[in-house]
């Protein structure tokens, strides 16, 4: 017969879709639809909900798929001690589809349609390799994966700060971009020219985004190489074992 | 010391990258490339090619079986090149049907539903879905019990998507027009479209009842943690 022990209480499904940091994650999502409806009607107020929606990541200097983000919803998980799987994945998922969303309109708007068709292209590839390689290698390290990839990747990984302003950049550069549409369609070559002869705080901004966004483009692709590399070395080393 | 035992050799990153079926995904890959590159110039061949994607997303797995090279990244390469041409041909849409954020929605719940659904899978490993308990409708059963009856609804999807993108004449529709124009004279795309609606809702709502579903083994994944010490 069992011994009557105290046990912690084991929390209930719905508590934790209750947790602090996972209603948080609920305001971020409502407010990122509620941007998206008026985005064509009312520029100003989708980039500041859209700021304050990314402005939850400043402090996480995303890499991989850590459990631990920081931002205000990570923040509140530590404090509350409400850290919670289900929380991390909303908030990977709404960071994905709100960038992807803004890519969507940039390519509603842009011309050629295929510049920012491609971007969501690399955008989903990429991070969706990443999420997949991640989880075959566990808490497993990376010691297969030798470091050969180029300076690129060691210098954007090993400096938080310079990732934190590479992805910062990107969304930066789309954002401006968004603001700088006048008509319903414009030519991408003709507004960015048009912004090199006209010094404005515009053109400031986007020079100095292009050269992150760059950098994380480069980024994206060298990580899908690593991340399929990940892929084909978990099954040779399954192959291993009899 | 080891007695020199022989073993099978170990394929090579390269082998496994040349395996078929992922030269198979490789030129599938390139097919969507180029498909999505000549969409507004010339949508016949942009069907045929989208169209022969999709059949090829069966052949890699029957060659993948037959010549014994099943891979984890051929699984992968799969399934995000299905992800990605779905969601581009959905963004052609969006640029060319307004309202706009129709298709944009259609994007995000494609991706979000996918992605929890992966993410969930991971979770569970190999673990039964005991804790998830069948407690969904009707409709999610009916869904996944029958083999023809999903594979209806994926390729009404396709089909939806694709008779839309033909129909489309000017560079910007009004899709209820459109959709309406369809009911007012009968045509085979009338026929097509209205065939496929069904498919396609039911696939939508399956979706958000997979996303739901997909949260629950999250947190249920973090209160059993919390079980054993």
């Amino acid at each position: 017969m069992a011994i009557n022990k105290s046990r912690p209480k084991k929390p209930s499904k719905l508590s934790v879709y209750l947790y602090i940091p996972n209603i948080i994650g609920y305001v971020r999502v409502l407010m990122n639809v509620y941007a998206f409806a008026i985005c064509f009607s009312n520029k100003q107020l989708f980039c500041i909900l859209y700021f304050i929606s990314f402005g939850n990541k400043i402090g996480c200097f995303y890499f991989g798929f850590s459990f631990v983000c920081d931002g205000i919803d990570g923040w509140a998980a530590r404090k509350f001690n409400q850290v919670s799987t289900f929380g991390a994945v909303l908030d990977m998922i709404t960071d994905r589809i709100s960038t992807a969303c803004l890519l969507v309109i940039l390519s509603q708007v842009y011309r050629p349609g295929l510049t920012f068709v491609s971007l969501l292209a690399l955008d989903i590839g990429s991070h969706w390799l990443q999420m997949y390689s991640t989880f075959l290698l566990g808490k497993a390290s990376h010691k297969d994966v030798k470091d050969s990839t180029s300076w690129l990747f060691r210098a954007y990984y090993g400096n938080r700060m310079f990732m934190a302003y590479c992805c910062v950049a990107c969304e930066v550069l789309y954002i401006s971009l968004y603001l700088l549409a006048e008509k319903p369609t414009e030519h991408l070559m003709d507004v960015l020219m048009s912004l090199t002869k006209e010094i404005s705080p515009f053109s400031i901004l986007v020079g100095l985004s292009l050269f992150g966004w760059a950098i994380k483009q480069v980024v994206n692709v060298i990580q899908m190489k690593t991340a399929a590399d990940i892929c084909v070395l978990h099954d040779i080393n399954k192959k291993e074992r009899p």
